[in-house]
């Protein structure tokens, strides 16, 4: 009998093994094997290589499983679906030094509480190290093959216990009270609920009756759109009564309203002429300063970055003691705030700005380089160019114009042929000018023909006389065409149609503004004239502020002009030197070029003539310098520029091109935040740093930081909280709370059943410091008893998961790549 | 027959019931305590954020290499003092195997087509195992199958037990003889009691059914037949239908050890195959486990 059954053990057993090999070979993959269904979730997985990555696709390759390899490698094939940052499988995902900060804080809360027996005897009889140490595999928590309406999810406390310093056995037991819930973090937006409710809405109401002020707290906040977020209204409902005059300006009392972009700064220039630094023409009427963004700017090369390096904390106006080392750093400086002004008129805007180091290297958008530069009318910075810097370009491309004698209202060491417009140049000075010193080598629009005499406003709008003058002496320029810095070569139509159109903001005095305006007005009858001038004489423009030996000549030349013969000339000035004052400044771009020359070169042809031909007319064309020297004069008015561009804007004023914010979200000043703050850490020195502390200085323009608190993130600068509180912001924490469930059942205390006012809190002292941690809320932290009033044993849900979230920095779906289906 | 703690339950006395009690409640208790601790410690491992299959899981499969064992040891004849022990052994184990399958399973039945065919081997291992259990202490508790019957001398004692009852039947009363009165035919009553219902009784083995329920209306039958014949004969009849009786009661005994026996020796046709059948599942399962496992151990 016993070798029977041992007979039929052994068949049984050989039975077995057939029928299961003949089961597997058989079978439709290795689904056989599988221990349960997916969850429904994953139901459409029929690959077990998908998700168990040794196993591969043969019927019996599952057996490399069993070889060791990577044990994480399944865990990452589950990250081909659930996106998860590169900390997925640290505990909650979390950054290592996250869950060091955390378990010092709960190590010394941990020392106040007792640990129930199970947990003492598991974290002795199963120490969590071992697991933990090699990272957390997706599957310790989510057993697959459960079932299809198995929870992923569910995970039970005592799992959480179980790496947890602080073990307790329930919330309703010994869970720790709440430290500072929920404001451990401070509010994005500075706002002081006390001051707010106590002092300005009582106050303003007093004051204005009709004022609605917020009466409830869901006026301000409500949290319908996003249920994690209790939400604030925007600014424009609730602040912008009371703020928005704040941020534009407008109810500044002192110092500039707008934002010093770009300055001449004011150089002493009388060391500078003894220590026969060349520097060329720079105005002497300037005592402003370099501006935070002019350093930031020029530090975008080695040359610039050493130049601001060598002349920081030197004071400009005062070099008696400047070393020669710090002569020549000023006198570079000065060149390479010239090269600034000529690169944003002759390249673009965004050429200049998009450059600029954002901190890692990265080249700037285009949306940002947009933002950063507001849309900066070229015509401002011509406008400043031609009214501070009238020869430039001739500077740029010749070297610095000298006289012997120096003009009054410049440098010692420079001559400008053209005065400025509000330094204007003394006849004589431009007589000398004219005859004792060549014209430069220009990039000029067309060439004068000689004994043409033409004085030009630097600051003036292109004026007709000079665009038909150019027109006809276009064919000489074609002949003999001038080359550009670039290497570029433009024709005089070109050169010239690029100034068309344009029209300069307003700058400089209301006195000045109205001075063009008056000139402009006069002019006008002559334009004919003037375009038919052979041989014309440009005499000196009348500035906005002439000067009592310069105003005489103005007046006489504006009434000659009047009379229609030709202004007296300032001393022969040359064709070419009036030329490179006004038009050679003004390249166009690429598109305006091939704009201006469909434009120009049509009358040039209708007129039947060739670009040689034009010239002799140009020559013999009577000149109307009274017309075209003729000064604008302004209409009547009392508005400033700073005034003028009261909602925010561009205007000059003296040296300074200044930028007034629009309004709340100014992109121009956030922008420049925005680039500027990864590179400016608290007591930085940098001229990002710079930079950023302008625009989040206490009087700053546009008062972002009144309201927008800034944190100091370390090792990564400042950030300026612009965004609102978001599902986004709070990745990375460990508690979520929900509002709208426990809407109804609060008493009538309302929200402050759960947020009581604490008016006497320092709420304000938190934002005098950087760290957004360190917080004094305006509210008392909700109290642990108050939730533990319904969330007990046997009345809602106490688990852990209610309140705490696993995946602190939440798992994410990728979009699939799906290929567009060819044609 | 040797007095047994079983014995004692059945009809000893009162100490010797106390004790097995006792000893059976002692061994039941640390069952159930060990089992305990089998699903306290699996729980606390699972809470350690471990895997708890593959705690319970290596329990049991231990606990059924454990048992494996016993059948390699009683193969290599031990000796009957240490086949006992190990079979005790073998017996307390398997209640904790069962507590190791139950956490192992999670206390659910299984959802596919190999996790069932495990489940289904150890299932019936278990039953079978139970099974056996039960007929060894059957055996013993109602003392109906002596210890040296061996189910392979059953019908040789069978025979000797029919013939004995047939020369019962064939010996008449010499007295009867010797008085001319015409006697009543008590033999004759007894020869009819044979032949309508002892007769067919001692051929073969009877009541098959009826053993393996623990059922002895049979038996009480034929003895009731036989005390009511035994009303109206002489005393010499008597004497014999008492021996008869005796017979009867015998032959029923054997038919129980026969049907006892056999069971005693067909669940462990069960028991052993698909044992060995469960330990080819088993190794396969371990083996795909492993092969799948996503790093949880």
């Amino acid at each position: 009998m016993a070798s029977r059954r041992d007979q039929l053990t052994v068949l049984l057993a050989l039975v077995t093994a057939i029928c299961l090999g003949s089961a597997i070979f058989f079978s439709n993959g290795t689904q056989l094997l599988m221990p349960g269904p997916l969850t429904s979730g994953h139901a459409a997985i029929e690959n077990c290589n998908a998700c168990h990555t040794k196993s591969g696709s043969n019927k019996l390759s599952w057996l490399h499983g069993l070889v060791a390899a990577d044990p994480l490698a399944d865990s990452k094939a589950c990250l081909t679906c659930h996106k998860m940052p590169a900390t997925a499988f640290n505990p909650h995902g979390a950054a290592a030094e996250v869950l060091e900060q955390s378990t010092r804080r709960l190590t010394r809360i941990a020392a106040g509480t007792t640990a129930p027996r199970s947990a003492v005897a598991q974290s002795i009889a199963f120490p969590m190290k071992d697991v933990i140490a090699g990272g957390l595999y997706c599957a310790t928590c989510h057993q697959e093959h459960q079932g299809a309406s198995f929870n992923l999810h569910k995970i039970s406390s005592e799992k959480c216990r179980s790496c947890h310093v602080v073990k307790f056995d329930s919330f309703d037991g010994d869970h720790p009270a709440f430290e500072n819930y929920p404001f451990k973090r401070r509010t994005r937006i500075i706002y002081d609920h006390a001051s707010h409710s106590g002092k300005y809405y009582p106050d303003l109401a007093k004051k204005d009756p009709a004022t609605r002020t917020p009466a409830t707290c869901s006026a301000c906040h409500n949290s319908n759109n996003d249920r994690r977020v209790m939400a604030v209204a925007p600014f424009d409902q609730i602040c912008a009564s009371c703020h928005l005059g704040q941020i534009i300006g407008k109810e500044r009392v002192s110092g500039p309203k707008g934002i010093a972009f770009l300055t001449l700064p004011g150089l002493d220039l009388e060391t500078l002429k003894k220590k026969n630094a060349s520097i060329g023409e720079w105005p002497d009427g300037s005592d402003a300063a370099l501006t935070p963004f002019m350093k930031l700017i020029m530090n975008r090369n080695e040359k610039g970055r050493g130049l601001v390096k060598a002349v920081d904390g030197l004071n400009l106006l005062d070099l008696a003691t400047a070393s020669d080392s710090q002569i020549k750093a000023v006198t570079d400086l000065a060149w390479e705030i010239k090269g600034l002004f000529h690169a944003l008129i002759k390249g673009k805007a965004s050429d200049v700005l998009g450059n600029l180091s954002a901190g890692d290297g990265a080249k700037l958008n285009t949306a940002l380089i947009s933002d950063l530069t507001a849309g900066i009318p070229r015509d401002a910075v011509i406008g400043a160019q031609q009214e501070w810097l009238p020869n430039l370009a001739a500077e740029m491309t010749g070297g610095p114009v000298t006289l012997p004698e120096a003009p009054s209202g410049s440098n010692a060491v420079q001559a400008v042929p053209i005065p400025s417009p509000q330094e204007p140049q003394s006849a004589a000075a431009v007589e000398t000018n004219s005859s004792d010193s060549e014209p430069p080598e220009t990039e000029s629009v067309g060439t004068e023909p000689a004994g043409a005499e033409k004085t030009v406003c630097a600051d003036e709008p292109p004026r007709a006389e000079n665009i038909a003058a150019t027109d006809e002496v276009a064919p000489d320029s074609e002949d003999e065409p001038e080359t550009g810095e670039s290497g570029e070569t433009l024709s005089a139509e070109e050169q010239l149609a690029a100034v068309k159109g344009r029209l300069p903001l307003p700058n400089g005095t209301p006195r000045a503004i109205k001075t063009r305006i008056e000139n402009a007005r006069k002019k006008k009858p002559h334009e004919e004239a003037e375009a038919k001038a052979e041989g014309a004489k440009v005499v000196p423009c009348t500035d906005e502020q002439p000067r009592p030996d310069a105003a005489g000549e103005t007046e006489a030349a504006e009434a000659n002009a009047n009379e229609g013969t030709e202004a007296p000339s300032a001393g022969g000035q040359a064709a070419a030197d009036t030329t490179e004052q006004f038009d050679d400044l003004l390249f166009p771009t690429g598109s305006e070029k091939a704009g201006r020359t469909e434009e120009a070169d049509p009358a040039s042809k209708t007129e039947g003539k060739t670009p040689a031909d034009a010239l002799p007319e140009a020559n013999t064309a009577p000149p109307a310098p009274q017309v075209q020297a003729a000064p604008t004069t302004g209409i009547e008015s009392d508005v400033d520029p700073e005034t003028w561009a009261e909602y925010g804007g561009w205007y000059r004023q003296d040296y300074t091109l200044y930028y007034r914010p629009t309004g709340h979200k100014d992109k121009f000043v956030q922008s420049w935040l925005v680039l500027t703050w990864p590179q400016a850490p608290t007591g930085g020195t940098s001229p990002a740093a710079a930079v950023f502390d302008y625009l989040i200085g206490k009087d700053a323009q546009g008062s972002c930081t009144k309201c927008h608190s800034v944190d100091d993130i370390r090792g990564k600068g400042r950030v300026v909280n612009f965004s609102p509180a978001s599902v986004a912001n709070k990745h990375g924490r460990f508690t979520h709370f929900i509002h709208e469930p426990h809407m109804g059942i609060m008493d009538n205390r309302g929200c402050l059943t759960c947020h009581d006012l604490e008016r006497n809190r320092p709420y304000l002292k938190s934002y005098e410091q950087g760290n957004a941690w360190k917080f004094t809320a305006n509210f008392g932290a909700v109290k642990k008893e108050l939730c533990q009033g319904c969330h007990t044993s046997g009345v809602a849900r106490q688990d852990c998961l209610l309140c705490h979230k696993y995946h602190v920095n939440g798992v994410a779906t990728p979009v699939m790549n799906t290929k567009i289906p060819a044609q | 027959m040797r007095a047994r703690a079983s014995d004692a339950l059945i009809g000893g006395s009162g100490l010797a019931v106390a004790g097995y009690v006792i000893n059976r409640a002692v061994l039941g208790l640390l069952i159930a305590a060990l089992s305990g601790g089998l699903f306290w410690l699996v729980w606390i491992y699972g809470n350690g954020l471990r895997d708890p299959r593959y705690l319970d899981g290596w329990v049991l499969a231990g606990g059924m290499a454990l048992q494996v064992c016993f059948h390699i040891v009683k193969t290599f004849s031990v000796s009957p003092k240490s086949a006992t022990r190990w079979r005790k052994i073998h017996i307390f184990a398997g209640y904790l195997v069962i507590a190791a399958f139950i956490s192992h399973s999670d206390f659910t039945l299984p959802d596919s087509g190999f996790e069932w065919a495990l489940w289904t081997g150890f299932v019936l291992v278990t039953l079978s195992g139970i099974l056996g259990t039960y007929l060894a202490w059957s055996q013993r508790a109602k003392s109906r199958v002596d210890e040296g019957i061996s189910y392979d001398r059953i019908p040789a004692l069978r025979a000797e037990l029919e013939i004995a009852f047939l020369r019962a039947i064939a010996e008449t009363d010499p007295s009867a003889a010797a008085i001319d009165l015409p006697g009543l035919p008590h033999d004759a009553w007894i020869t009819e009691l044979y032949s309508t219902h002892l007769g067919d009784f001692f051929q073969g083995p009877r009541n098959f059914t009826a053993h393996l329920i623990g059922s002895q209306r049979p038996l009480k039958r034929l003895t009731g037949a036989i005390d009511n014949l035994s009303r109206y004969v002489d005393q010499p009849r008597q004497a014999k239908l008492a021996y008869i009786k005796t017979l009867v009661a015998e032959k029923d005994r054997l038919d129980f050890a026969r049907v006892s026996l056999g069971l005693t020796r067909g669940w462990l046709f069960v028991h052993v195959p698909v044992t060995y059948a469960l330990i080819v599942l088993t190794v396969l399962h371990v083996l795909v486990v492993y092969a799948f496992s996503s790093g949880v151990w």
